[in-house]
This record gives C-alpha cells, sequence and structure tokens, in this order.
C-alpha cells in the first residue's frame, strides 16, 4: 500500500466536484443544449430532435422496462408529445414555435443530466476503504483455511493483484493534470478492481461510466453512485441523450475529474483485446484538451493524461454468457442484451472464493502515461515527441496560427488515439499460463479440422477432442519461445510463473483456468492427455492471445 | 465544399517543396492564389530561379520566391505541398523534421512508395527481399519521421507539362481531415484547375502509384506500333491488377476508379508527355535502360514502382500478368514482343472479377 498522493479525500478532485452538483447540471445542460442547438442546424431541426427522441424512448419504455427507470416516465413523455403538438408547425410562427422546442429541449436534456449525474461521499469512500479489505480478508482466510478459519485474516487482496507499470510517474502525474485511464474491459468486476488497485497505489478516487443496469440492484447502484459512477444507459440511443452524456463526460474531464473509460465501450464478448475502439466519450477527452488551450491562450494550460491499463484474470466471472453472446452475434442471429445480469451473488462470492483460495492472482499492467496525442511525457507531464524533443501539443489545434474550433479535426485525432491505445493493450498483456494452454489446445483442434470455420470446430464431439500429451507439449515449447521472442522485442508481457519448468506450467495454466467453471474448458485426462468439456469456453481463454501471430507456433 | 478561391488573402505564404517539373506546376498553380515559397536544395538552382524567373523549364509566377533555407522555410508556411521524388523522400523529411511543428500541414503530390532500405541496400537489387508490410506511401513517411499529423495527398491526370502551358485539370485533394482539403483547395483551386476531395487517402495515394505501372506498359505497346484496341485492352485489364494489388495492400477499390485511378491512368497511358510512358516507349524502340535513364533529367517513379509491385506479387502470389511482365522487359531483358505473346497467350479468366 502507497501514501495517497491526496491524504484528505474531501480535497480529491472527485469529491471537490460532488460539492457542486447543481453547478455541474447547469454546466452540462448549457453545454449540451449548445451543441444540440449546432446538430439542428444540419438536420431537421429543435422539433425533429424532440419527436425523434420522443419516438425511441415510447419504444424503449414499452419494450425495455428496467426496475431502476423512474415510475414518472410514461408521464413525462406524454407530457412532451402533447406539448410538441400543442401547435402546427407550419402555422405557428417562427418565435412560437422556437420557444416551446427549446422549453422542451431544456426539460428533456436536464432530466437526462439529472439521471447521468453520478455522486461521491467522502464518509462512505473511507467507510468502504476500510470494511471492504477486511471483508475480502475473511473471505479469502476462509477459502484458504476452511470456513472456520474466516477470522483469521492472513492473505489479502492486495496479495492478489499484481500492478506493474510506471506506478510512480503515474501519483507524480495525479496532480499535474487529470488522469484518463483506459482499460480493457473483460468483467464487470474490472471496475471493482480497478478500483481497489487505484486505491492501492494511492490515487485519489476515479469517477467512471457504468451501465444503468448495474443500478438494478438498489444496494449496488448505491454504493457505485455515491463512489464516483455515473450513469450510462445503452438503451437510449436518441441524439438528445448522446450529446447530453457527452457533455457530461466533457464537462467533468474539463473540470479535472480523473476518468476511467473502458473505451471498448462494453465487455470483450469474445475474450479477445480490444480490436475496434469506441470513440464516442474518449472523444470527448480531445475535446476537453482543446478547451484548456482555447480558454488558456497564453501561458500553460491544464493538461490531459492518458494511461491505457491491460487487466489479466487466469477466469472470468462471465466467460460462459460472454462467449455465447459473441457466438450468437457473429451467427448472425437476432439476439442482443441489453441487459446483461452481473451474474448472482453466489457466482460473484464464488469468483473471490475461487481467487482467494487458489494460486490465481490477477495482473494489472500500466502502460507509460502520453498526451493526447500518444507523446510520452516528463516527470512534470511535459510532452516529449519521438525524435526526445520537447513538444508543444497546443499547435495540434492551430490553423495559419490561430486556435480553431474544428469537430472533424477533433474526431480524427481521437481517432488516432484510440489506434496507439490498442496498439498499448497488445503490448501491454501480461500473458498467463491460462491464456497459453487455451491457446495451444484450441489451435491445434483447429488444425486437425484444417482451420474449418468455428462453428463447426464447437461441434467437435467430446471424445474426438483429445489432444495427446507429447504433442500439447511441443506445441506450448513453440509457442512458449515466440512468447519470449515478442517479450524481448516489448510487444507483449509475460507473468513471472512463465518461467517455470513447462510441465509446472501447464499444470498452473490448467488449474488456473478450469476451477471456476462448471464445465472444464480445459483438462488432463486419466491418460495424462489433454481435452475439453467445453469448447466455447475454451475458445473464448484461446482468444486474449489473438492478433500476436502465434498460429504459426502450432 | 463550396469556396470563393479568389477571395483569399495573397499574403498567407505557402510553400512547395522541389523544384522539379511538378513542383514548379504546382508552384505556379498555387501563385495564382498565394505568394509561394518554393525550396530547392541546391543553392544555385534557388539564385537561378530567382534571377532567371525559371524552374524545372517553366516560366514561374511573380508570387513566387525560391529559398533554400529549410527554417525559414518551415517559419513562414503553415501549409506545404511537397513534390520530390520518393526515393529522396524519407531523406527530404528527415532534413525537414527539426523544423516542422504540429501545426503544419502538408499535402504531398509524389507518386510513388517507399521501402525502408539500408544505405548500402539498393531497391533495384534483385536479390533484395522485403515484407508487404515494409513498404510505405509517402503518408505514412511523413507519420513516422516527422510530428505533423495533419496530411493530405494530391492526386489525379496533372501532366506537368500541360500544367505549364496553362490548360484546364482536374485533381482530388485527399486526406482524414476535412481541415486539410479545405486548406489546400483554397489555395490551389483556380479557373483552370478543379479539385474533388476523398478522405482515403490510402486509396487515393496507391491509386495514383500504381497507375505509373501501366503507364510503362502502354508506353511499350505504342513503341512496338500498336493502335488503340491493344491499348483500350491493356488499360481495361490494367485497372483490375490495379485494384487486385490494391485491395491486397488494405486499400479500397472506390479510389481506382476516380480521378486519381482511371483518370490519371488516361492520361498517362497516351501521353508521350508523360515520364513512364517514355520509359515504356523508348524500350520498346530498343533502348536499353541504363541509357535512357542516363538520358532523362529526371528518372520515372513507375521504374522504382513496377519494382516493388512486381516483389509484392511474387511475395503475395497475386495474379498480375500485366504487372509481371513489364517487369520482366524492364529489368530481365524478356523482349517487348515476348511480353505481348506471353500476354495474349495468358490464361483468360472472366471480364470483371474485382468489383
Amino acid at each position: 500500500m502507497l501514501e495517497p498522493v491526496i491524504s484528505n479525500i474531501k480535497d480529491w478532485p472527485i469529491a471537490k466536484l460532488a460539492r457542486h452538483q447543481d453547478e455541474i447540471i447547469e454546466d452540462v445542460s448549457e453545454e449540451s443544449n449548445k451543441h444540440l442547438q449546432q446538430i439542428s442546424q444540419h438536420t431537421g431541426g429543435i422539433r425533429d430532435l424532440i419527436a425523434k427522441a420522443l419516438y425511441l424512448e415510447r419504444i424503449r419504455i414499452k419494450n425495455e422496462p428496467w426496475d431502476v427507470d423512474p415510475e414518472d416516465e410514461n408521464e413525462f413523455w406524454s407530457n412532451i408529445k402533447k406539448k410538441l403538438s400543442s401547435y402546427d408547425p407550419s402555422l405557428a410562427t417562427k418565435e412560437e414555435a422556437s420557444k416551446i422546442e427549446n422549453s422542451l429541449l431544456q426539460l428533456i436534456i436536464k432530466r437526462y443530466a439529472e439521471e447521468i449525474i453520478g455522486s461521491f461521499d467522502p464518509k462512505l469512500y473511507w467507510f468502504a476503504q476500510q470494511t471492504l479489505p477486511l471483508f475480502f480478508g475473511r473471505l479469502l482466510s476462509a477459502s484458504n483455511g476452511g470456513i472456520k478459519s474466516i477470522f483469521k485474516s492472513k492473505v489479502l487482496l492486495k496479495d492478489k493483484m499484481f500492478i506493474t507499470g510506471p506506478v510512480e510517474k503515474i501519483r507524480n502525474l495525479a496532480t499535474k493534470g487529470t488522469l484518463i485511464l483506459v482499460p480493457t474491459h473483460f468483467s464487470n468486476l474490472d471496475s471493482i478492481m480497478i478500483g481497489y488497485a487505484m486505491d492501492m497505489i494511492g490515487l485519489p478516487a476515479f469517477q467512471y461510466g457504468a451501465g444503468l443496469n448495474l443500478f438494478n440492484s438498489r444496494i449496488f447502484g448505491y454504493f457505485m453512485g455515491n463512489l464516483g459512477a455515473y450513469k450510462l444507459d445503452r438503451r437510449k440511443k436518441n441524439t438528445i441523450y448522446i450529446e447530453t452524456l457527452k457533455a457530461y463526460s466533457r464537462m467533468n474531464v474539463y473540470k479535472g475529474a480523473h476518468t476511467i473509460f473502458f473505451p471498448g465501450g462494453t465487455r470483450s464478448r469474445s475474450g479477445a483485446l480490444e480490436k475496434e475502439l469506441k470513440l464516442g466519450l474518449v472523444g470527448t477527452v480531445m475535446e476537453a484538451q482543446r478547451m484548456h488551450f482555447e480558454n488558456n491562450p497564453v501561458g500553460e494550460a491544464p493538461k490531459i493524461f492518458i494511461i491505457p491499463l491491460t487487466v489479466s484474470y487466469h477466469f472470468i466471472l462471465e466467460a460462459s454468457s460472454l462467449i455465447s453472446e459473441h457466438l450468437k452475434r457473429t451467427g448472425k442471429e437476432q439476439f442482443l442484451l441489453s441487459d446483461d445480469p452481473f451474474g448472482s451473488f453466489k457466482s460473484i462470492f464464488k469468483f473471490f472464493w475461487e481467487l482467494f483460495g487458489s494460486s490465481s492472482d490477477i495482473t494489472l499492467s500500466f502502460s507509460e502515461p502520453m498526451d493526447v496525442f500518444g507523446n510520452q511525457l516528463d516527470d512534470d507531464g511535459n510532452s516529449i515527441d519521438k525524435f526526445d524533443q520537447p513538444i508543444d501539443i497546443r499547435k495540434y489545434f492551430l490553423t495559419n496560427g490561430v486556435l480553431t474550433k474544428d469537430a472533424q479535426r477533433d474526431q480524427v485525432y481521437t481517432k488516432l488515439l484510440g489506434d496507439i491505445i490498442l496498439e498499448k493493450f497488445m503490448t501491454g498483456n501480461t500473458v498467463y499460463s491460462s491464456h497459453m494452454v487455451a491457446f495451444v489446445a484450441f489451435e491445434i483442434l483447429k488444425k486437425r479440422y484444417n482451420d474449418s470455420d468455428i462453428f463447426s470446430i464447437l461441434r467437435i464431439p467430446e471424445e474426438d477432442r483429445e489432444i495427446s500429451w507429447d504433442d500439447f507439449v511441443f506445441a506450448c515449447n513453440r509457442v512458449r519461445d515466440e512468447l519470449y521472442a515478442l517479450n524481448n522485442q516489448n510487444k507483449l508481457k509475460l507473468a513471472p510463473h512463465m518461467t517455470l519448468e513447462m510441465e509446472d506450467i501447464i499444470e498452473h495454466g490448467i488449474r488456473n483456468v478450469s476451477m471456476y467453471h462448471g464445465l472444464r474448458p480445459i483438462y488432463k485426462t486419466k491418460e495424462g492427455n489433454i481435452s475439453s468439456e467445453d469448447l466455447k469456453l475454451l475458445f473464448f481463454y484461446h482468444n486474449r492471445l489473438d492478433g500476436y501471430g502465434l498460429q504459426k507456433c502450432i | 465544399m463550396d469556396m470563393d478561391y479568389k477571395n483569399v488573402s495573397k499574403n498567407t505564404l505557402v510553400g512547395v517543396i522541389g523544384a522539379g517539373s511538378f513542383g514548379t506546376a504546382v508552384a505556379n498553380l498555387l501563385a495564382e492564389n498565394r505568394r509561394v515559397l518554393l525550396y530547392s536544395r541546391s543553392i544555385d538552382k534557388v539564385n537561378d530561379i530567382n534571377k532567371n524567373k525559371v524552374s524545372a523549364g517553366q516560366q514561374i509566377h511573380h508570387h513566387i520566391i525560391a529559398t533554400n533555407d529549410i527554417e525559414d522555410f518551415c517559419q513562414q508556411c503553415y501549409l506545404i505541398f511537397p513534390s520530390v521524388p520518393s526515393s529522396n523522400f524519407r531523406s527530404m523529411l528527415q532534413d525537414f523534421a527539426p523544423f516542422l511543428r504540429p501545426d503544419h500541414i502538408l499535402v504531398h503530390t509524389t507518386k510513388g512508395l517507399d521501402v525502408n532500405l539500408n544505405t548500402t541496400e539498393n531497391i533495384f537489387d534483385k536479390a533484395l527481399t522485403f515484407e508487404p508490410s515494409e513498404i510505405q506511401t509517402m503518408s505514412q513517411l511523413i507519420v513516422q519521421e516527422t510530428n505533423v499529423k495533419r496530411i493530405g495527398c494530391m492526386s489525379g491526370p496533372n501532366l506537368a507539362k500541360e500544367l505549364a502551358k496553362m490548360e484546364p485539370a482536374a485533381t482530388v485533394i485527399a486526406s482524414k481531415f476535412d481541415e486539410v482539403i479545405k486548406e489546400a483547395t483554397l489555395a490551389i483551386r483556380s479557373p483552370r484547375f478543379q479539385v474533388y476531395a476523398s478522405h482515403d487517402i490510402f486509396g487515393v495515394e496507391l491509386a495514383g502509384v500504381l497507375k505509373n505501372t501501366m503507364a510503362i506498359a502502354s508506353g511499350a505497346l505504342s513503341g512496338m506500333g500498336y493502335g488503340q484496341n491493344a491499348l483500350a485492352f491493356l488499360l481495361s485489364r490494367g485497372v483490375r491488377e490495379m485494384i487486385k494489388l490494391g485491395t491486397a495492400l488494405g486499400a479500397d477499390k472506390s479510389a481506382f476508379l476516380g480521378i486519381a485511378g482511371i483518370g490519371d491512368l488516361f492520361a498517362t497511358a497516351n501521353s508521350p508527355l508523360s515520364r513512364n510512358y517514355t520509359v515504356g516507349y523508348r524500350i520498346a524502340q530498343g533502348e536499353s535502360l541504363e541509357y535512357i535513364i542516363s538520358t532523362s533529367s529526371e528518372i520515372a517513379e513507375g521504374l522504382r514502382t513496377v519494382n516493388i509491385c512486381n516483389h509484392i506479387a511474387n511475395k503475395l502470389n497475386l495474379d498480375l500478368p500485366i504487372i509481371k511482365t513489364t517487369y520482366s522487359v524492364l529489368f530481365e531483358e524478356m523482349e517487348p514482343s515476348e511480353a505481348l505473346t506471353y500476354l495474349m497467350s495468358y490464361k483468360n479468366s472472366m471480364d470483371v472479377d474485382y468489383i
């Protein structure tokens, strides 16, 4: 555990912002309104924006109601409808129409902003900080030494977490600018693990967007909502909502709230590292940086620092449902779950139980922090270009010497940043024994069946899945050699256990990936060969090593 | 993207790097809207241009000043058009990089490719081997060698000699950034020069590059004395090869069908004014490649390109008979007539199998 960078929780940026919620809602409303007015000029106007939102919202209310939805939703939107039809746009004067439309727009924006906004309660944070490790500690001891040892705390969550990367530098930068953490996303537990890890290294709390579905559970919602989570609702796809969400994100980043963005948008369904990013919210970071330069025309402007983070697990809580969904999507079936259940309390309990009771662990690998253009930073947060020279990134926003606002340019810059983040995910990825054994086993089967399409491979009957031990070890050795080579070229990272004897690595990998699942993705048969009880899961864990060109080793 | 090209400040300086025939033509186009700094690395040439008002055989507009001072050039111009051969492009960027800032906009006009070689390696060395992933377009080179992000390219049927005669022409300016397209268009569009826009910079670059192989081949056809039937045959199958190769390198097809692809192909494949066409023509007339190179003022981009394309075709096992035979004629002493016989007896297949 490291000393907190800012000792008093009340002085954390997120806590300061939480004390001015009304002001934030006002700013967000104004900002969102400004953007929507611009958008409406080259679309069908404000009335059209409202009509589309109304239409989509009524469908959502009817088809996808959630517990967390407020009771007056129907009433609210019926009211909007009534007011919208209270005048005939072809007869009303422009002023009359615009007055009604703008007041309705304000109303909708405000409602959305109030729903989205997150809070932060220093006392609750302090409480969680004190009690959660204790709770985990008890759980841990129990899973290690049986239920009776529940009161003998020995192993701690922090012993199960490995944090690698330039931690000192990140701590240093936390007081010099706004930190934007962009992690890979495999599990809903990510935010808990990351939150805990940030606390371990003494960083102030980060705000992050959590799916509104997670707030369906009241107790969970209470904790999240007061520990920095703001709400995002993937059901709401209308422009007014999207712009309000972006305005919220932009204003908070601009005001200095350290923020976590999962740039993949949702959890990786396939188990592979993100190949493509959803850059909508990340784009608000670029805009916030531009606003800093705009509002500080001379001298230094506040800076925003990007920190990619790759999280490695041996096993993933939701693996089974994630891969099923991935296969259904790629199989082009009409099946989309927007209400993905978090997992029952039992499954979460089992996750921690297995995590603590075994040799399992979690690695959080921070990449080198960078500015919004991917330049490296010195200890004071100054940008250094690839030629090791200082670089003034303000100039990326200048046209012929003048700072200009150009939304399309911001988007292209964001896309370029996204490409760099994807690269960092690959190079920051810590490879575990479990990833390797799953990769090798699945690739051997794939090769055996002449690279047939994925769905035929998943249907291989269990008796035909066996791989001889010798073949398996041979392939593992070749893959490991390649992994070592890639590690030497800084193209990925290896967990310390990857230096064990090959047989031990394989045992370690098989044990860790299979302990959590009812049907084992990979196991050793009585005859000492390798087989699988669940090829979908094997495929899922295999995908983690996709994209490194390791297939050639099989 | 409608804008009034007359109504811009003539006080804004625009830069052109490279005072060859195309660089000079570009400078003259820009000079109708802006004041222009024309950079040449040869101080003698600079002095000569400023004294005689002639560059690469073209009269220069009075808005153009030639310079040899890289630092001052970069200081004064935020919008720069690099126009140097691909063989010198990387070293040019390395010279300019220390002075290029994040607020520079670079729109290059070079229709060539780069392979990152050691100083001892030669692109024409037959034993040389490289992966398709080692090939870069000029915009990718700019990303690699400088801090500039706002990059574009200008490509199209723009024969320098016709531009110098003030004949009308059209071009494509491609960039991911609307801003780059807008700034470059404002600077260069004129009553004699129409500009179209594209966001597919990679496709536009490749289209312009790959058409040079067909320009050489069509020059050879004419050099052998054949007429329009043969030429049309070559060009329509040539478009297929350009698209096959382009998509194998990861480009979209659409740019190949536009001004920078088919448009440029029509111009160069019919014109003795094209250097690439001329190389093919003279080869077919029985001159040796060494002799042609030794008597040309500027080396045709197509020679490098044919070399690189042939290499990729072999590496990726692509079926590109025109490019391969063009390579053989240029570098393996195949007779043009033999090449033609080979193509005429080549297995026939579906007509349009590339869209």
